[in-house]
């Protein structure tokens, strides 16, 4: 483990470099070309709103920045997922020639996606600095208790690393063994996001017990949790929030290990 | 110190007889379905033996398909033996497979730094043999163009340069001397026995076989996987030749 984590940072000049190409090629160094990576969002945003305040008469003030931070955590969660699909055959002509750890190729991915979940994340603040504290959930707060709340997400975002990371080699190793797993990704992606607090709160269904306790179970919510709560509540999230992300990250992250220890050495004859 | 072992060292590969099953067809077949689709083993090495000390220079020599290039992949690291243990020490580089791992969107000078860094240089490493390795690639102005507009003889010219630029103890070769037009051949050539020459062992495959008792004092010949023969590369050579002398007479 130590070792394989030694090789992984001895090529760091490698995975850094094919990083910031990744983002150079897709931005073309151009300031419009980081607003390209957020209009997604953004519109995605603008319309939830309109449909929300004007069918269920959302207010639209704590409404916006709570889709907007949930949309942002969304399309990481969902390119470390869909495009962690890919990251070894992106990286075949690598595998082929020199022995790297694996581990390199999602940590590509991941680190692309976790540059557009930041810049995602630096709007999101500002959207939520703007709106103010959302004073229905939490009376108190103001925008000074947002500031100090917000080196919080630090130790999130750390999270949301190994998070990702875990994920994209697990989609990666099974894509490469099964050649449609990204189809049916794409497919659970969708049906998942219904599932996950992203556009609606949980406390929508506050009459409902079984389907508001079946929410809760989903393994996204405290990753959720731990972005807005300094954001729109101006509030530092429960140690029980950060103890329930940890869990999933170790989880996941032992899951993806192991995924790894087996299979690093005969992935290069499934690609 | 270089040094390779390899003891009882096997590789197997499972390929399907189809074609590669889905997840759906995985799940699908698994719970309801005999196989219809079963796994093949194709045994690329067995039960190679072999130890090399700083100074040897082996040769593989061999039929299409008998082994060789598995084997130097082996060696590499890239391959993981099924069984048996592989040992290998010192700075390993590798000529082979010359045209893959480019960025198509990123430019030669992009390139040299990736390819580099995978190699374990660093940015200032880097930096100071850059422009070494431009000028031998002779690209010139090309190397300001994405990857993408090269030729596949630019590709490779840039490749060649830009791995025969470190200085290796361990280097494998796979008869890569196909490098770009005449004139940059002689060139890939010269470099070739230079580094040859400097490395502090030295392994390659080839059906060159009559220039290869230049370059090498030991062979091995390969057939199906096993190595038929191990010994002085004059010996192997001639006993190779013969053989095939003897297959073609026979078909005769």
């Amino acid at each position: 483990m130590h070792a394989y984590l030694g090789a992984i940072w001895n090529c760091r000049f490698f995975w850094l470099s094919l990083v910031k190409m990744d983002l150079r090629s897709r931005y073309r160094g151009s300031m419009l070309g980081i607003f390209w990576s957020l209009l997604h969002p953004i519109a995605m945003t603008a319309i939830l709103c309109v449909v929300f305040s004007c069918a269920f008469g959302q207010d639209l003030r704590s409404y916006a920045p709570f889709v907007f931070t949930g949309l942002t955590f969304w399309g990481f969660f969902g390119a470390t997922l869909v495009q962690g699909c890919l990251c070894f055959f992106q990286g075949e002509s690598y595998i082929r020639q020199h022995p790297a750890p694996m581990a390199i190729y999602p940590l590509r991915t991941v680190l692309g996606a976790a540059f557009h979940f930041s810049v995602g994340l630096g709007l999101a603040i500002v959207i939520g600095l703007l709106a103010g504290p959302d004073l229905d959930r939490n009376p108190s707060a103001t925008r000074l208790h947002q500031l100090l709340a917000l080196p919080s997400l630090l130790p999130t975002c750390l999270l949301l690393l190994l998070f990702g990371w875990s994920l994209s080699i697990l989609t990666g190793l099974l894509n490469v063994r099964f050649r449609d797993t990204r189809y049916l990704v794409e497919i659970g992606l969708q049906g998942l996001f219904y599932l996950t607090p992203v556009m609606y709160r949980i406390d929508a269904f506050k009459d409902k017990h079984r389907l508001t306790l079946l929410l809760q179970c989903n393994p996204l919510v405290p990753f959720l949790d731990l972005i807005r709560e300094p954001i729109l509540l101006g509030r530092i999230p429960s140690v029980t929030t950060y103890a329930l992300a940890t869990a999933v990250v170790l989880l996941l992250g032992a899951t993806a290990a192991a995924a790894l220890w087996i299979e690093e050495r005969r992935l290069i004859f499934h690609l | 110190m270089a040094r390779i072992e390899l003891e009882h060292v096997n590789l197997t590969f499972r390929v399907r007889r189809e074609r590669r099953i889905g997840l759906k067809d995985f799940l699908i077949k698994r719970l309801f379905l005999q196989s219809q689709n079963p796994i093949m083993e194709v045994r690329a090495l067995q039960d190679i033996n072999l130890r090399l000390n700083q100074g040897d220079r082996l040769a593989i020599i061999g039929h299409n398909g008998a082994g060789k290039s598995t084997m130097l992949k082996l060696l590499a690291g890239i391959y993981q033996p099924s069984s048996g243990r592989r040992l290998v020490e010192g700075r390993v580089s590798s000529l082979f497979d010359l045209a893959l791992g480019f960025e198509i969107e990123a430019n030669g000078w992009e390139n040299i730094a990736y390819r580099s860094y995978l190699q374990g240089e660093t940015p200032a490493s880097v930096r100071a043999k850059k422009q070494a390795i431009a000028e031998f690639s002779e690209l010139g102005d090309f190397l300001n163009m994405p990857v993408r507009y090269y030729s596949s003889g630019m590709m490779v010219r840039l490749a060649f340069s830009i791995a025969t630029a470190i200085e290796p103890e361990i280097l494998l070769v796979d008869e890569v001397l196909s490098v770009g037009d005449l004139a940059f051949q002689s060139k890939a050539r010269e470099r070739m026995r230079d580094m040859m020459a400097k490395a502090h062992l030295l392994v390659v495959v080839s059906h060159d076989l009559d220039s290869l008792p230049h370059i090498c004092n030991q062979a091995i010949w390969m057939d199906h996987g096993r190595i038929r023969m191990m010994g002085l590369c004059a010996e192997v050579i001639a006993a190779y030749r013969s053989s095939v002398g003897q297959g073609q007479a026979a078909a005769a």
